[in-house]
């Protein structure tokens, strides 16, 4: 008995240190004709069936593939699906890593504090985190975030909610003050925040009386509590529903209903035809091909990358034409272009209010490491200049008119 | 006798078989239960031989890929061999998911709000020791409802679980919450890490340590023996003299306190934070594992790194072969099937109807 098993420890030695030098290989090979082909990881929470969060990052994944092999640069792609926000990424990038990935991309927020456990085991290899904001305070040279200018598209889709709104009141369907927005957001978070403020205010501008109301569900994915969350909204009067969650059951909610809705992440005008209006998504294609493209000409990746609707990191999904208000598709090419010029401002000062008084001061970022903003006045020049200071969201004032069922998430 | 009477089959316990030669039933279940996997393999269009050599090379063919995997196996044995004594006893124990997220809890208060306090060393035993005590009553509770009102330890420690993590949930959106809003615990200050060993967290020669530990517990001291006593018959304990409730008490607070330490080395070694997942099943699968050693704390070493093998090479699977990750339970659960079935033909031998003779199979 005692010999089988040392017989197998010794087999076991054996093997190991056979594939002991089977390390990753790091640099981009060039081919006869001029091609490189890079290897890239990307780590996902969740799988494309989702048809919201990951799915949009496929497509960029697969929008930045075309873009690039017209430049000559193939990527191959290691597609990590349904890791968790656990431990489990710690192994999701080391597995990338020991596979020959030369940038990683961890797809989640909350992927980005176990991704930093590994990433100065592999200096050479390019690590990067959708979504969140590590990367310009952690002194590492290897490690990038990026996020988008997504509260653009929200104070578009805001707008196309509004002039709905306002011609249901015109039409003497609701009077102004049952004008009012229900709200499906995760979590009470900066992101959360952000998007659903530049939504309001997108909503405010064209429709005065409308108020909004938003109720967290305590997750970034669960079909079901989005769906109650949403349906509970319509209980208490809302007769327009947008949402900050990864699933499309928000909108199949208000289509059962018979009030509207605005998504997120992709077009959900297919599933819920007779209530969804419209939708924004980022464009991860962008990015992705802008990364990959520095890093075959060896120039650095950008540390905090973060671009808007000017530059197509922001999107809008096809207008429903049969229940949009009359005039919207213009509408949304006059927005579009006012904020490419900078004549408009989403978080514009003088359209809002906290506590009835204009906001005149808010700090955008955390030197210390406390988690609570200390550094980087956002607030100059009549705006509050969301994503400048760093690309994640920074927003996370409470503006007058929109009331918060709960906070507790 | 007429031959009418006689069933077609009969079972009949076997009271003969030799250690090794059942020893070796189960060995061949397993290879049974690895060829029958290839069964949902074929279904998904993979070539099994291909697909089983992929889970070999994810998970020991590379000195990383083997220590991650060693990390998957650590808190499976750690977890199995605490729920051994349970079940030796026949309590019933399938609250060790619960018990594991409270150890880790203690575990992680202290590691949050005294990294400053104390010197490293000092730290992580105090993070210990504050694990088997939260692990060691939460499973005390139970236990002493058990012990004294004979309430059903099934549920009741089955209940626990979704308590604890319940608490660490709220913790983790509450007060213990790093960038507001985020859910998530901020990452541990090296000082309340395990130091690693081999690329490994220390924790596997703890593990290892336990295994001969709980082995000389269970079947070389008077508690090890009052405890299998307790198994077989209460009524022979309590003849015997012995404090049944007491003993029962005893036995959980052990067996919560090593599911609390399980905790303590998941937090600190592998994951360096806390969240509500942090248990990960494992409490559950360490049933399996338990069960499948048949409560041999050295069969237990063999069964989880197993169970990890097919674990952590499923993982690879899926991104190689694009075959599901969800593959690797399927296999595990067909593992389970043959091996518990296998205990029956261990214990019991059919008996066939043939033409007046008996034939044994």
């Amino acid at each position: 008995m005692k010999k089988t098993l040392a017989l197998f420890m010794v087999a076991l030695i054996a093997i190991t240190s056979l594939f002991a030098n089977g390390g990753a290989e790091t640099t981009a090979a060039v081919a006869d004709d001029g091609t490189r082909t890079i290897k890239v990881g990307l780590i996902c929470i969740g799988d494309e069936n989702d048809q919201g969060y990951t799915y949009n990052f496929i497509r960029g994944r697969d929008e930045a593939t075309a873009i690039l092999a017209e430049e000559g640069i193939n990527v191959e792609w290691m597609t990590i699906y349904n890791i968790g926000e656990d431990s489990s990424c710690i192994d999701a990038n080391i597995e990338a890593a020991e596979e020959g990935c030369e940038i990683i991309i961890n797809n989640s927020y909350g992927f980005e504090p176990y991704m930093l456990e590994v990433v100065d085991d592999y200096p050479d290899i390019e690590f990067i985190s959708c979504t969140n904001c590590a990367s310009w305070n952690d002194g590492r040279e290897n490690t990038h975030n990026a996020f988008a200018n997504i509260y653009e598209g929200r104070y578009i889709a805001g707008v196309v909610a509004g002039m709905k709104l306002q011609e249901m009141i015109d039409n003497g369907e609701i009077t102004p003050e049952e004008a009012v927005i229900g709200y499906v957001g995760a979590y009470s978070f900066a992101e959360v925040i952000s998007g659903f403020t530049s939504y309001f205010l997108g909503a405010r501008s064209v429709c005065p009386s409308v108020t909004m109301k938003v109720s967290f569900v305590g997750s970034w994915s669960d079909a079901t509590a989005e769906s109650d969350a949403a349906l509970a909204l319509i209980d208490e009067g809302c007769v327009m529903i947008s949402q900050h969650s990864d699933n499309t059951t928000p909108a199949t909610a208000a289509q059962s209903r018979g009030v509207y809705h605005t998504g997120y992440n992709n077009d959900m005008t297919g599933i819920a035809p007779a209530a969804s209006l419209i939708g924004t998504r980022i464009d991860w294609g962008i990015y992705f091909s802008e990364a990959i493209r520095a890093y075959a000409n060896g120039e650095p990746i950008p540390q905090d990358w973060c671009k808007g609707m000017a530059e197509g990191a922001v999107v809008m999904t096809p207008l429903n034409e049969a229940i949009a208000a009359p005039g919207t598709a213009e509408k949304i090419a006059e927005v579009e272009a006012a904020l490419a010029d900078g004549s408009l401002q989403v978080f514009d000062t003088s359209t809002f209010t906290v506590n009835g008084e204009t906001l005149t001061h808010a700090f955008a970022l955390d030197t210390d490491g406390d988690f609570t903003a200390d550094s980087v006045e956002a607030v100059h020049d009549g705006a509050f200049h969301e994503s400048e200071a760093q690309s994640a969201p920074y927003f996370t004032v409470q503006i007058d008119g929109i009331q918060w069922l709960n906070s507790a998430y | 006798m007429s031959e009418k009477r006689t069933p077609f089959v009969r079972l009949a316990k076997r009271t003969d078989i030799d250690p090794k030669k059942a020893w070796l039933i189960r060995v061949a279940s397993i290879v049974v239960a690895l060829i029958l996997g290839c069964i949902p393999m074929l279904f998904t269009g993979t070539n099994p031989i291909e697909a089983y050599s992929v889970i070999v090379q994810g998970s020991l063919l590379r000195p990383v890929y083997f220590r991650q995997t060693v990390k998957i196996a650590i808190p499976l044995l750690g977890c199995a061999l605490a729920i051994a004594p349970c079940f030796k006893m026949r309590f019933w124990n399938i609250g060790a998911e619960g018990q594991i997220t409270m150890g880790a809890m203690c575990a992680t208060y202290f590691a949050l709000y005294w990294v400053d306090k104390v010197p490293s060393a000092v730290l992580l035993v105090i993070m210990f020791l504050a694990s088997l005590v939260g692990g060691g009553l939460w499973a005390l509770i139970p236990a002493f409802f058990k012990a004294k009102w004979n309430t059903n330890e099934t549920l009741f420690t089955l209940m626990m679980n979704y308590i604890a993590i319940g608490i660490v949930a709220w913790l983790q959106g509450g007060p213990w919450e790093g960038r507001k809003g985020s859910q998530l615990i901020p990452m541990f200050d090296d000082a309340a890490r395990l130091p690693n060993l081999f690329g490994v967290h220390i924790g596997w020669i703890f593990v290892l340590v336990l295994v001969v530990l709980m082995h000389i517990y269970m079947n070389k001291t008077k508690q090890g023996y009052e405890i299998a006593v307790i198994g077989d018959s209460q009524n022979t304990a309590r003849y015997a003299g012995m404090n049944v409730g007491a003993i029962i008490m005893r036995t959980m607070f052990i067996s919560g306190a090593i599911s609390g330490f399980v905790g303590f080395m998941t937090v600190s070694g592998a994951n360096y934070t806390l969240y509500s997942g942090v248990a990960d099943n494992v409490g559950f699968t360490a049933i399996t594992v338990a069960w499948l050693s048949q409560l041999n704390a050295f069969a237990m070493i063999f069964i989880s790194m197993l169970l990890a093998v097919i674990s952590k090479g499923a993982n690879t699977l899926q991104t190689r072969l694009q075959v599901p990750a969800s593959i690797s339970d399927i296999i595990t659960g067909i593992l389970l099937f043959a091996m518990l079935s296998c205990e029956f033909f261990i214990n019991y031998r059919l008996i066939f109807r043939k033409k007046g003779e008996e034939v044994e199979a």
